[in-house]
């Protein structure tokens, strides 16, 4: 569907929603055919929402979602569906009335009906059984910790840093103390597109020639990232860069509220130093391309660079407390 | 071949100025003009200014998004602009490559520069910016990127200015029958096409001499990755935008437009042609670029690869299945039974992990198959490499040496050299020209664990190289003839030499029209303290790497994939055919019990 796109970030509220509004669109149009008096039989409007959710999650949604996961979605609204053909009683006589008339064959209609049920079900269900059991090799899923727990201490370059009590160095006012409440103020707007708030002015625009303290540190930060970083997680920081598409686990999305917007920026610092390599077994260090920063860039210009980040996706680190 | 920027202009000066004339009146043109055009092509008025508001919401844009890579100015010389290749596009002199308009002349910016902002340039590090910036917002930076950045020319320099469109949308595209599609393989040799482009469409041809308007090297595009043209505009199987290229050029590139010497229906027939040639699901080849009319049907008929819209790139399957075959493995690429299974895609990046960094990378995939019989394994690698590079100098070091900065290979520094101001620095060889540099050996590699049965799940030796813990057996050929296995503990450790080079063996190795197809063949086990011991039916961790050696890809400097996994399909076991069966009566007993109990209680209730 290239006129509705999936939105970055609102995906699941975009699901739930358009989900809800289809059924509300169906329910319309269901009361106004009874009205008119061409009301779809209960039974086939309820096997046809069925459906309908179901090649919603299986084609709309992206990237595809496993079969088990569509097994459990298709199993509650399953559920769902049941419980509103069997709201009453005689709704529910309504709903199974095809079904029993089928068995039954009351009619020469139903009696081939039944025929072919009776011979499509076994085929059906023994086709599904086969190709269950034809050996088929499949990814194997591993679950990997994106956000492991951080040491208590990392050593970088020779310098042990307590991550509950270490400071960005760069993250200060104007009088050169640390000040997040200050630094917030200037980052990026939380609105599409996320932009600086004010190009003229050089407390916002770190390009600006007159741009000082945090703000000039923020473009020297930008200038590493954009040097180093973005091949991988993107000229936007949401993960998508030149070469993403080779690597597994993928470039984490910073533009994303589950990234770096949970993390504390002394997290951010530990897991930029030390790279994949330096993560516990379970993120997986062996598969991740993350270079350990330390063999690349100083301390220094690790706080600049995680700062950007944060400027530049619009927002705050997390603090301890 | 390249047509200068202004070449139309200067050719045409005379038609322009008169056309200024009418245009700025507003006359309508008179029909003398329009003969003139090129077929396919309708002349359009100069774009009114954009509002000063919209200029300065896009300059906010621009001071967000676009500076790190685009600069201050506009020239293309931002942060990130020395470790990339292709280069961020200098803005100044107005030059872009994928429009509309003629040869030379300015883009549409509402139409082929939205375009590029919105779909990005695949290939490039230019992403796309929609779903980011709001479309309103993406105008705005055109209309400051177009009103501020370029200084050279002007959309309102009636003088100077006009605009030739072609008019794809009025165009309805030739069919790609067979018969087009053949057409095409001919014109692109009438038309020379393949003079850079290669026999078989992959760049290859004069790849190293050509240069862009700033003097960047500069390389034809590889016709069998459609996903990486420029202009694909996120839809790269559709022959409309080769088509478009193909009409107007690429302007600032050697690439000329050919709507001066093809008829639109002549166009078609190479963009369906070339269109063709863009890899499918089924591996077509066609020799030296001669199709024959059974080609021609087989390119016609075959389905594109399934593209992954977050990546824009052929999807990724993670398992590399290999199918039992009795008797000898095949000699060449020819057997017949490398068809018994699908080839895979393998994605590959830069090495950017550790120094020395590939920022330049330009292996960024791989074709690979799998057939083994009772003894050994044999892999068929394909990839796609616009010059055979095979090191004419003794190399300084030994096969197993891995840290080669001692040997003065280096990574590109941030703030490297100018190609103007040194040329021949052999750190920054993408943006270089031929002979500046040493070249190196083309190659290829791929990494089991070894004894990666006793592995914690799902534990396994580092990508690169293994490392302390688990060990990686590589077998790792280079264009010198060279194959080896080695045991490698990890990124910065050399290599062991295993006793198992007796064993493997290079079936074929061989560079053709752009293209190296190596058949590496491997017993299936060795010591299994040494080498990886491969089994049937298990999923066996496996990583590769390539390099190109006129890239200066050697030791670290390469191009590498995520861990892949490669699968020994064993035969179909009976119990597959056995429990359907089982469950296909038991279901129908069922039917029979359910119909049966109804049909009594029916009976039953008559009677009552």
């Amino acid at each position: 569907m290239t006129w509705l796109k999936l939105v970055e970030g609102y995906m699941p509220m975009q699901m739930i929603s358009e989900l809800a509004g289809s059924i509300l669109v169906f329910a319309l149009v269901n009361w106004a055919l009874n009205r008119a008096g061409m009301g779809i039989p209960k039974f086939w409007a309820g096997v046809g929402v069925w459906i309908y959710i179901q090649l919603y999650l299986k084609y709309r949604i992206y990237p595809p979602i496993p079969f088990s996961v569509r097994a459990i979605y298709g199993t509650v609204s399953g559920c769902g569906i049941f419980m509103w053909v069997s709201g009453s009683e005689g709704e529910w006589q309504e709903f199974k009335r095809p079904i029993l008339n089928v068995m039954d064959g009351i009619s020469g209609f139903h009696k081939g009906m039944r025929t072919a049920a009776l011979i499509v079900i076994p085929l059906a269900l023994g086709g599904f059984a086969y190709s269950s059991f034809l050996p088929s090799f499949e990814e194997p899923i591993e679950l990997r910790t994106v956000h492991p727990a951080p040491p208590a201490t990392t050593k970088v370059h020779g310098r042990t840093f307590v991550l509950q009590v270490v400071e960005n160095p760069y993250r200060v006012n104007n009088d050169g103390k640390y000040d997040q409440a200050f630094t917030d103020a200037r980052i990026v707007e939380q609105a599409m597109g996320r932009l600086m708030k004010d190009v003229n002015d050089p407390n916002y625009n770190p390009w600006d020639p007159n741009a000082e303290g945090y703000i000039k540190y923020v473009r020297e930060g930008g200038e590493i990232f954009f040097q180093n970083c973005h091949f991988c997680h993107g000229d936007n920081l949401n993960g998508r860069g030149l070469w993403a598409y080779a690597f597994n686990p993928i470039p984490a999305n910073f533009t994303d509220a589950g990234t770096i917007a949970q993390l504390q920026e002394t997290f951010v610092f530990w897991r930029v130093s030390k790279g994949g390599i330096g993560l516990p077994g379970e993120g997986f260090p062996w598969a991740s391309v993350m270079p350990p920063w330390e063999q690349h860039l100083t301390v220094d210009e690790i706080w600049k660079v995680v700062m950007f980040e944060y400027w530049h996706t619009g927002y705050y680190p997390r603090t301890w407390d | 071949m390249s047509k200068s920027r202004y070449g139309i202009n200067v050719a045409r000066l005379g038609v322009c100025l008169s056309l200024s004339v009418l245009l700025g009146l507003g006359l309508p043109l008179s029909s003398g003009a329009q003969e003139d055009l090129p077929e396919g092509f309708k002349q359009q008025g100069l774009p009114a200014p954009l509002p000063a508001e919209q200029i300065e919401a896009g300059k906010r844009v621009y001071f967000t998004k676009c500076v790190w890579c685009h600069g201050v100015e506009g020239a293309g010389d931002g942060p990130g602009a020395v470790r990339l290749w292709p280069r961020p596009r200098n803005f100044n002199a107005g030059t872009f490559k994928i429009r509309h308009t003629a040869s030379g002349q300015l883009p549409l910016i509402d139409l082929d520069l939205l375009q590029t902002v919105t779909h990005g340039l695949p290939g490039s590090a230019m992403p796309s910016w929609e779903g980011i910036l709001t479309e309103q917002q993406r105008k705005d930076v055109l209309a400051f990127v177009t009103s501020q950045l370029v200084q050279d020319r002007s959309w309102q320099d009636e003088e100077f200015e006009e605009f030739f469109v072609l008019e794809l949308d009025q165009l309805a595209p030739k069919e790609g029958t067979p018969e087009s599609i053949k057409r095409g393989s001919e014109l692109v040799v009438e038309k020379k096409c393949i003079e850079c482009h290669g026999l078989e469409g992959r760049g290859d041809g004069n790849a190293f001499n050509l240069k862009d308007d700033w003097g960047f090297s500069i390389q034809p595009a590889d016709w069998h990755k459609c996903w990486n043209f420029r202009g694909s505009r996120q839809d790269p199987y559709n022959v409309k935008n080769i088509f478009r290229t193909f009409s107007t050029g690429l302007n600032g590139t050697p690439m000329p437009s050919f709507a001066d010497n093809t008829s639109v229906d002549e166009r078609w027939d190479i963009a369906n042609y070339v269109n063709s040639l863009c890899e499918r699901e089924q591996e077509i080849k066609a020799p030296q670029g001669t199709v024959t009319d059974e080609i021609a049907l087989t390119f016609s008929t075959s389905q594109p690869l399934g593209i992954d819209p977050l990546t824009d790139k052929p999807k990724s399957n993670f398992v590399v299945p290999s199918k039992f075959v009795e008797g000898d493995l095949p000699t060449d690429e020819h057997d017949e039974r490398w068809n018994l299974i699908p080839r895979r895609w393998i994605a590959m990046g830069g090495q950017i992990t550790h120094k020395p960094r590939n920022f330049v990378n330009r292996i960024d995939d791989m074709w690979v198959r799998a057939l083994y019989n009772e003894t050994h394994i044999e892999f068929m690698f394909r990839w796609d490499d616009r010059t055979k590079s095979i090191q004419e100098d003794e190399v300084d070091w030994d096969p197993t040496e891995v840290n080669l900065e001692d040997y003065g290979v280096e990574e590109q520094a941030p703030q490297g050299t100018t190609f103007e101001e040194d040329p021949f620095h052999q750190e920054s060889i993408a943006a270089k020209q031929k002979d500046g540099y040493a070249v190196y050996n083309d190659g290829v590699a791929f990494q089991f664990p070894i004894k990666w049965q006793e592995l914690p799940a799902p534990r396994k030796p580092r990508y690169f190289w293994g490392d302390e813990r688990f060990a990686a057996d590589i077998t790792k050929w280079t264009a010198d003839g060279t194959l080896g296995v080695y045991e490698g503990t990890g990124w910065d450790e050399d290599f062991t030499e295993v006793d198992f080079q007796e064993e493997v063996e290079v079936v074929k190795a061989e560079w053709a029209n752009g293209q190296w197809t190596v058949i590496v063949k491997r017993p299936l086990k060795g010591d299994y303290d040494e080498v990886a011991y491969l089994e049937q039916g298990k999923y066996i961790p496996m990583v590769f790497f390539a390099w190109d050696g006129h890239n200066g890809d050697v030791g670290r400097k390469m191009a590498v994939s995520a861990f892949y996994y490669l699968v020994m399909e064993p035969p179909i076991p009976m119990s597959t055919y056995i429990y359907p069966g089982l469950i296909t009566v038991g279901i129908v007993i069922i039917e029979g019990w359910v119909l049966g109990r109804r049909a009594n209680r029916r009976k039953a209730k008559g009677h009552a």
